[in-house]
């Protein structure tokens, strides 16, 4: 795993979610954290699973495989930290992500018309590509179901 | 990306320990200021003084009682919460609302050693439902707000309603 400090401008983390690969811009990565408690307490927020606490730290985790597949990811995974943004402010958060992840350069195209809205370009790996994942799009879409994009559907 | 190990959370701002209420709701932990409860009694020691209420805009309220010529409101903390319900034994009688919540049980009396703002990731009726969270012992608890058991919209829907009937009346009622 290369220290985030060496990241250049199209580098991105790779995870995996439900047996999917997506792309996070590296900028907005902080680390993998490895598979510490969740804590959990009644809420309603949907897509968050609970929190764990990290670098003196409180960070809601994110089930976001289980908003993909239905599936939960909570058990034995990596957290990846992701940062948030809130208007002005901003928070560390968590997403439980299977094994481990990569860190790749790669030049960014726009997204497929297909593609989620939630998926905000796409790289090219070998003969694959990959959606760049926009954390605030896909918590959007998940949180609240009336503005779900109908492509999530065919994905 | 770097993999570190475990830790507690780091307080913001220093400030004296506040002593705090733990309490279990359907296995969960919650706290609550010490100085947010006036009383906490058993569920058999109010129940001759309670009357049945029904608000259906407000179903977890289900029961009132008068005290010093004030009207509680009964919040069943299962429902507040959307827990699994559970048989309350206790009811702790809130400072300066006209609320009292029914609980499973008291864990004990401890100190928050500091109270961490709510991740703003949620964005739910938990923002209201809790000032923040704190950290005891390895535990993640959160840290009820009292003024989130019912809002002013639910004691204006609560209030609207006709007074409620005794159980006394009730049962008159039903027996013409």
């Amino acid at each position: 795993m290369m220290a985030l400090e060496n990241a250049q401008r199209d580098s991105f983390v790779l995870l995996q979610l439900a047996e999917r690969r997506f792309a996070l811009p590296a900028e907005a990565v902080a680390e993998l954290a490895p598979p510490v408690r969740l804590h959990t307490f009644p809420h309603t927020s949907s897509l968050i699973a609970g929190v764990i606490v990290r670098r003196g730290r409180i960070l809601p985790v994110y089930d976001a495989a289980r908003a993909l597949s239905g599936k939960s990811s909570l058990a034995h995974r990596f957290y990846l930290v992701a940062r948030r943004q809130f208007g002005e402010a901003s928070e560390m958060s968590a997403i439980p992500v299977d094994g481990e992840c990569e860190l790749v350069t790669s030049e960014a195209r726009p997204r497929s018309e297909s593609a989620p809205t939630y998926i905000c370009s796409e790289i090219s790996l070998g003969d694959e590509s990959v959606g760049v994942l926009d954390i605030e799009a896909f918590v959007r879409a998940h949180e609240n179901p009336a503005t779900n994009d109908p492509a999530e559907a065919r994905t | 990306m770097k993999i570190a190990a475990q830790d507690a959370p780091r307080p913001r701002h220093f400030r004296a320990a506040e002593p705090a209420i733990l309490f279990t709701v359907s296995r969960q932990f919650f706290a609550i200021a010490a100085h947010a409860v006036q009383e906490i009694r058993s569920t058999d020691s109010i129940a001759g003084a309670a009357s049945e209420f029904g608000c259906p805009e407000v179903p977890k309220v289900r029961h009132t009682f008068e005290r010093a010529r004030r009207q509680y409101y009964v919040v069943n903390a299962c429902a507040h919460f959307g827990l699994r319900a559970t048989r309350p034994t206790l009811v702790l009688i809130l400072r300066q609302l006209r609320v009292a919540v029914l609980v499973d049980r008291i864990e004990r009396m401890t100190e928050l050693p500091s109270v961490y703002d709510l991740p703003l990731g949620f964005s739910g009726e938990e923002r209201r439902w809790y000032r923040g969270l704190t950290y005891i012992e390895d535990h993640v608890i959160p840290v009820v707000d009292p003024r989130g058991f019912l809002t002013p919209e639910e004691f204006r829907q609560i209030e609207g309603v006709p007074a409620p009937l005794s159980s006394s009346q009730e049962l008159e009622g039903a027996s013409k």
